[in-house]
């Protein structure tokens, strides 16, 4: 929503929603625990899990915000074809919220995300951690899924790294400070036709938590007997 | 004929008495050291447990298990080092074999802290022992990422 006193014509538009903002921020602090724990190894194992598990909740609450959420967060409105692809590679797309590019790149880390976890979550360190799944599959099952949630973690790292030589690209390249606008939500107007986000209102965020919560707790294997 | 008979059977005596020692595979060895550490496992899953408060903390089995992790502790490394268990399939680097004395360097810190997790399980104090239990993942964590192949 505007801040009161704004009409919409203003000099900025409200592009990313609250959840929306909340989501990537708690993603990267959980993905970077992850990734130190997974090094660390050992006794911080145990936090591995756990950080797991919260990614695990975090991306069923992006799903479910992709379909229910506000305008830009919606997956209807940034997934576009591979003609729009090379549209914005020639310089000539025109729009908001993730480019044609960009949304490429955003489905590319969830998917790589969503595997990660999938794999970890049976998965064993020889030692003494086991993921919380683990009593659901066989050992050798298990020692699969670890090995490929090993090489899995080279191409989450690697789509990371990408993306922040993005951002970093739009800031000394384009001049276009992008991690701002996921801070607070507003980016510059460019021209009249660009409106601030609608929809993704309380009810839709009630239905995401809800199930991003029940999918942690699916992930947690608490409700294994 | 007498004497070519007696020959033969000192020969054949020889061979039946000589081989004292029982041949082992490398099959066998790569199987011995793997369930040994499995075993290890086993008792550092169930002590974690404890640890974590998953399971409530029994004095006396969490001194048992301490004490079969330090005692399987000295029973893996002849599976590394008998004729031919270098050969065959497994996950054991050539590292190992290549740097036998920092392997069994290795080994030697796992026997000092495991050693120190049945102190501190003899002592019940379980900050002591949740301290010394993450030493020893530690320690078994320190040698695989040296010797263990990742790929399974």
């Amino acid at each position: 929503m505007n801040s009161p006193g704004r009409p919409d014509v203003a000099d900025r538009v409200l592009v990313w929603d609250l959840p929306l903002r909340l989501f990537h921020w708690t993603l990267l602090v959980l993905v970077t625990v992850a990734f130190i724990t997974a090094l660390v190894g050992g006794k911080a194992m145990v936090l591995h899990g756990r950080a797991g598990v919260g990614i695990a909740g975090l991306l069923i609450f992006r799903l479910v915000w992709g379909i229910a959420g506000s305008t830009y967060a919606r997956f209807a409105h940034f997934v576009r074809s591979p003609h729009a692809v090379g549209d914005y590679l020639a310089g000539r797309w025109e729009g908001i919220g993730h480019n044609p590019l960009g949304a490429l790149s955003v489905l590319a880390m969830l998917a790589a995300l969503a595997v990660q976890v999938a794999t970890g979550l049976s998965a064993n360190d020889d030692i003494a951690f086991n993921g919380p799944l683990y009593p659901l599959v066989a050992r050798d099952m298990s020692n699969l899924l670890t090995e490929l949630h090993g090489i899995n973690a080279w191409i989450v790292g690697t789509l990371i790294v990408l993306h922040v030589a993005a951002i970093a690209f739009y800031a000394s390249v384009k001049k276009e400070n992008l991690v701002l606008p996921m801070v607070h939500g507003w980016k510059v107007r460019r021209n009249a036709s660009e409106a601030s986000h609608r929809g993704g209102g309380i009810v839709a965020l009630i239905v995401a938590l809800t199930l991003a919560l029940a999918a942690a707790w699916g992930a947690s294997g608490k409700w294994i007997s | 004929m007498k004497r070519c008979a007696s020959v033969t059977t000192t020969l054949l005596l020889g061979l039946a008495f000589s081989s004292a020692a029982m041949a082992v595979t490398t099959e066998d060895a790569i199987k011995y050291r793997k369930s040994v550490m499995a075993a290890q496992q086993w008792h550092m899953l169930a002590m974690g447990a404890m640890v974590k408060g998953d399971t409530p903390y029994d004095k006396a089995d969490f001194e048992r298990r301490a004490e079969s992790v330090a005692h399987l502790n000295k029973m893996f490394m002849e599976g590394f080092t008998v004729a031919g268990a270098d050969k065959g399939e497994s996950r054991a680097k050539p590292e190992v074999w290549a740097t036998m004395e920092k392997f069994k360097g290795g080994a030697e810190k796992l026997g000092v802290e495991s050693a120190k997790l049945v102190q501190a399980a003899q002592s019940g104090d379980m900050k002591a022992i949740k301290t010394q239990y993450g030493d020893v993942q530690g320690v078994c964590k320190g040698c695989h990422d040296s010797f263990q192949r990742k790929e399974r």
